[in-house]
């Protein structure tokens, strides 16, 4: 069942339309990310949600409850929504302490201070933090007080847990430690999760789907695997991996393939959206998918090697000649000279 | 975003609370300045027999031409030396700035009433610095009793209004612009004049405009200054308009006052629009870079001189006569100091009943008062505290109306309020009917302070604040005033200083009851009593002072 549904919403900043009809839902115990570049709109879309910022167009429904239609001109208060949201900044009141800073939504509910203070040492528990209820948001490391936000989001049991930004105030070593303990902690607890991300990595590991923004609209959705292993667009395919692209006209098409060449080469790959037969096209495929091998047997180009990059784990190398440049990844380093380059058809798509 | 009644009856009420106390008085001036007799006359008539009278009036305008060099002049002293101050401070290394940047302040602390009497008593035909330097090289070349040397004052103490918001955008500036150039070959008196200040040109055009309306709203200065040679400006001449005809002219002095308004209001939108501008041009540079101090070298005994020389004339001249006077009885040429020591003027005031009420009176304004007021503010600031609709910006031009209106005339203004509607004639003898006054007067300022604290906070603590299930008032009450209770705090203090400093929105309310030091100054100056003059303007001083030291003490930010 879904706990959040969004309907065609649409939004603008004065003139500026900022979200264009945007409709997604999120079923119970799920994670969904919304990714994008800056200015897509997808924090926009998770404010509106929330409450802090007013569409103009579309309705917002939680659970079975509508918060926000314009046709019927219904418009709950953030303070009505029941919701919990995770700020990028965390937001966490400097003038109370970390207990106070969980226990005031139980506060506006009027629970019992017994029963607050039961609920808010639970939460504080699930979260690894029972020892700091007392300090103040300053005395906190970065990823403490990232902790504290959620907490104080998940104390009064929302349907829905709104997260902006999570991961992105927190430096590079400690990110990829907090996105397993989310990720984890998401799962454990069976919560529903909208997360707002602009790193499709993080997107990738954190949810169950990832709906990706373009200029105000949902670009393509579905889950990592179908979004990385096989974008529709070529926008997605560009957002969510590092490719190498290759201009050239479409020579032949076959069922669902295409040969595109260019100056010299020729190669298969699968055809897609916005390709047509005699039209100029992309080849797009992903830097990990090109191997490097020792004879021109299949869908093969020839190219001399530029330089090599050691990156620690791999090698990325530079193949170019004139204006056609490659990067692909090896496992040893590579002696200058000419090497043939693979790349398997199913992987190679053409926009 | 809908809201719901108790969301929206508080705002509503405060709002309207706010516009009455504005225009009330404003309405009222207007509409007497269209009455050919006062208001409460019964053979009163529509017409503009006021205009008339003051357009055919000479007096009227010389004093218009007066106002107008006296302001054009003291902008042209104020603002390039507000600016060279302002660089020196911000940007160069010159030592001993920390204690310096205070005494720049104090002459906007301190009241333009006491500061042009220090004047009179320091630098006037028998001054003391007048009379020493006779002594010591046999001559004083400064006459300050005319247009120039008013003009002169008023500048040099008005370099406070543009250093504060010039060293402002200095700070927002990055020093690679000015290393650049003086990597070029440039001094950095030259780097100041060719790079720094033209790049915070909105700035001191802002200010500019902010010091050449102060210019047409002086009344201290020329009241004292003007008086001994009979130069009128507009204010004095609207005060005096009451002795020229010997009856209360209240048409005659509102014609004037819509005049003066006619010419400030206008400046303080063009200001308010220099304003926006300036911040744009300031964001369009984007971050500034790291502030590096430019080393003066061996320049720095000019910048101390320049900074020196002012601080002696604007500041310690007019206070030290002022301290000097308290203490002698009389003073003249040939009058040995030793001799002439007392402290009769302070016994004689705490004889004075009406004297220690006014002092217990200044107090009780700015403590209670000032938290009073403070507290106005704060509830205003709230009402538009983020929210962008049309009544948000009404109160944003709303609060910029008393700006245009010299403290003298809205005293005038309230004054008549309280003669005009019945009911409230009986507050019209209280301290209420100052404290409402020096509300609406300081509004405008008093909102900065306000808006200042409130933008330091974070939209983001607040909305988190609504997500987990806070109505608006509890944001407000748990979230945003913990948040700036110590800049209201600051202030309490920064208005309890102006409302010590504070004299010419009372001089129309003076009466039993409602005695301040400042007002009490005018009329004691008028009378000619300069013993207690010099003695009251001493504790006025004190008071400021109080209310400074606490604020350096506590590191309150002086300015905005």
């Amino acid at each position: 069942m879904a706990v959040l549904t969004v309907d065609n919403l649409h939004l603008r900043y004065g003139d500026n339309p900022i979200l264009k009809g945007v409709s997604m839902d999120l079923a119970s115990g799920e994670v969904v990310s919304l990714l994008g570049p800056s200015g897509s709109g997808k924090t926009t879309l998770l404010r509106a949600v929330a409450g802090l910022e007013s569409p103009h167009e579309g309705r917002i429904q939680i659970k079975d409850r509508t918060v926000f239609d314009s046709a019927k001109k219904i418009e709950l208060p953030a303070e009505d929504r029941h919701l919990g949201l995770v700020f990028q900044s965390y937001a966490l009141w400097p003038h109370k302490s970390v207990k106070d800073n969980v226990a005031y939504g139980l506060k506006l509910r009027n629970v019992k201070a017994a029963e607050s203070d039961e609920r808010v040492k639970s939460v504080l528990d699930q979260l690894g933090l029972g020892a700091l209820g007392s300090r103040f948001p300053h005395q906190l490391s970065g990823g403490q007080q990232q902790r504290v936000a959620i907490a104080r989001a998940l104390v009064y049991n929302p349907p829905v847990i709104l997260l902006d930004e999570p991961l992105s105030n927190l430096d590079a070593k400690l990110r990829e430690e907090a996105r397993a303990f989310l990720r984890e902690l998401i799962v454990r607890l069976g919560l529903s999760a909208l997360v707002v991300t602009h790193d499709q990595a993080e997107a990738m590991a954190m949810s169950d789907r990832i709906l990706l923004l373009n200029n105000g609209v949902i670009e393509q959705q579905g889950t990592p695997q179908e979004m990385y292993g096989s974008p529709r667009t070529l926008f997605t395919a560009e957002f969510m991996g590092s490719n190498n692209r290759v201009p050239g006209r479409v020579a032949q098409t076959r069922g669902g393939e295409a040969r595109l060449q260019g100056d010299g080469w020729s190669l298969w790959g699968k055809l897609c959206d916005g390709a047509r037969s005699g039209g100029d096209a992309q080849a797009v495929i992903r830097l990990e998918q090109v191997r490097v091998v020792d004879n021109g047997e299949g869908n093969r180009v020839k190219l001399p090697l530029s330089t090599s990059m050691y990156l620690g784990d791999k090698w990325e190398h530079v193949f170019r000649r004139d204006a056609m440049a490659l990067r692909a990844y090896t496992h040893d380093a590579l002696a200058p000279g000419e090497y043939w380059l693979d790349f398997p058809r199913e992987r190679l798509w053409i926009f | 975003m809908r809201a719901s009644a108790t969301e929206t009856f508080p705002r509503a009420f405060t709002i309207l609370v706010t516009a009455t106390a504005v225009l009330a008085p404003l309405s009222l001036i207007f509409y007497q300045s269209l009455l050919n007799a006062p208001f409460f006359d019964a053979q009163k008539a529509a017409g503009l027999d006021a205009y008339r009278f003051i357009f055919a009036d000479s007096d009227f305008w010389t004093a218009f031409r007066n106002s107008f060099v006296i302001a054009a002049l003291m902008t042209a002293i104020a603002v390039p030396l507000g600016g060279l101050l302002a660089f020196v401070m911000e940007r160069t290394d010159l030592a001993g700035r920390r204690w310096i940047e205070p005494l720049l302040l104090v002459p906007s602390f301190v009241s333009p009433m006491v500061l042009s009497f220090g004047y009179v008593v320091a630098a006037g035909p028998v001054g003391f610095y007048t009379v020493w330097a006779r002594e010591l090289f046999g001559g004083a070349p400064w006459g300050i009793y005319s247009i120039l040397g008013m003009a002169v004052i008023a500048g040099l103490t008005h370099v406070p209004n543009v250093y504060v918001y010039a060293s402002a955008a200095l700070k927002n500036l990055g020093s690679d612009v000015e290393e650049a150039a003086r990597v070029s070959g440039a001094s950095p008196f030259r780097v100041a004049a060719s790079v720094s200040l033209p790049l915070i040109m909105p700035s001191l055009l802002f200010s500019a405009v902010l010091v050449f309306f102060l210019g047409f709203e002086l009344f201290g200065l020329p009241l004292v200054l003007g008086d001994p040679e009979g130069i009128l400006v507009l204010s004095t001449y609207l005060y005096k308009l009451t002795n020229k005809l010997g009856t209360p002219s209240y048409h005659l002095m509102a014609a004037v006052a819509v005049c003066i308004v006619a010419v400030t209001f206008p400046l303080v939108l063009l200001q308010r629009h220099l304003l926006k501008n300036s911040r744009k041009y300031a964001s369009i540079r984007g971050k500034a870079g790291r502030l590096k101090e430019l080393p003066l070298g061996p320049w720095k005994w000019l910048a101390l001189g320049i900074i020196g020389l002012w601080i002696f004339v604007a500041v310690l001249v007019p206070l030290s006569g002022i301290a000097l006077r308290a203490f002698v009885t009389n003073w003249g040429e040939g009058v040995r100091l030793a001799d002439v020591l007392t402290l009769e003027h302070f016994r004689d005031i705490a004889e004075e009943p009406t004297m220690m009420r006014g002092i217990w009176n200044t107090i009780l304004v700015g403590v209670v008062g000032g938290l009073l007021t403070v507290a106005c503010y704060t509830a205003i600031g709230f009402a538009t505290h983020r929210r962008n609709d049309g009544w948000s910006r009404f109160v944003d031009y709303l609060v910029l109306v008393p700006r245009a209106v010299p403290g003298l005339l809205i005293g005038l203004a309230f004054l008549w309020v309280f003669l005009f509607f019945p009911p409230l004639t009986p507050l019209r003898s209280t301290l209420f009917s100052v404290w409402l006054a020096y509300s609406v007067v300081w509004l405008a300022y008093g909102m900065r302070l306000i808006s200042s604290s409130l933008l330091q906070v974070s939209p983001e603590l607040e909305e988190a604040a609504r997500s987990v299930g806070a109505k608006r008032g509890r944001v407000s009450r748990d979230v945003t005033l913990p948040l700036i209770r110590y800049g209201l705090l600051g202030s309490w203090l920064l208005v309890f200083m102006i409302f010590e400093r504070e004299y010419s929105t009372a001089v129309y309310l003076l009466a039993p009851g409602t005695e301040v030091i400042g007002a009490q100054l005018v009329s004691l100056w008028q009378g000619g009593a300069i013993d207690l003059v010099a003695a009251l303007s001493l504790i006025n001083v004190i008071l400021v002072g109080i209310g400074l030291g606490i604020a350096l003490r506590f590191g309150v930010r002086l300015r905005d």
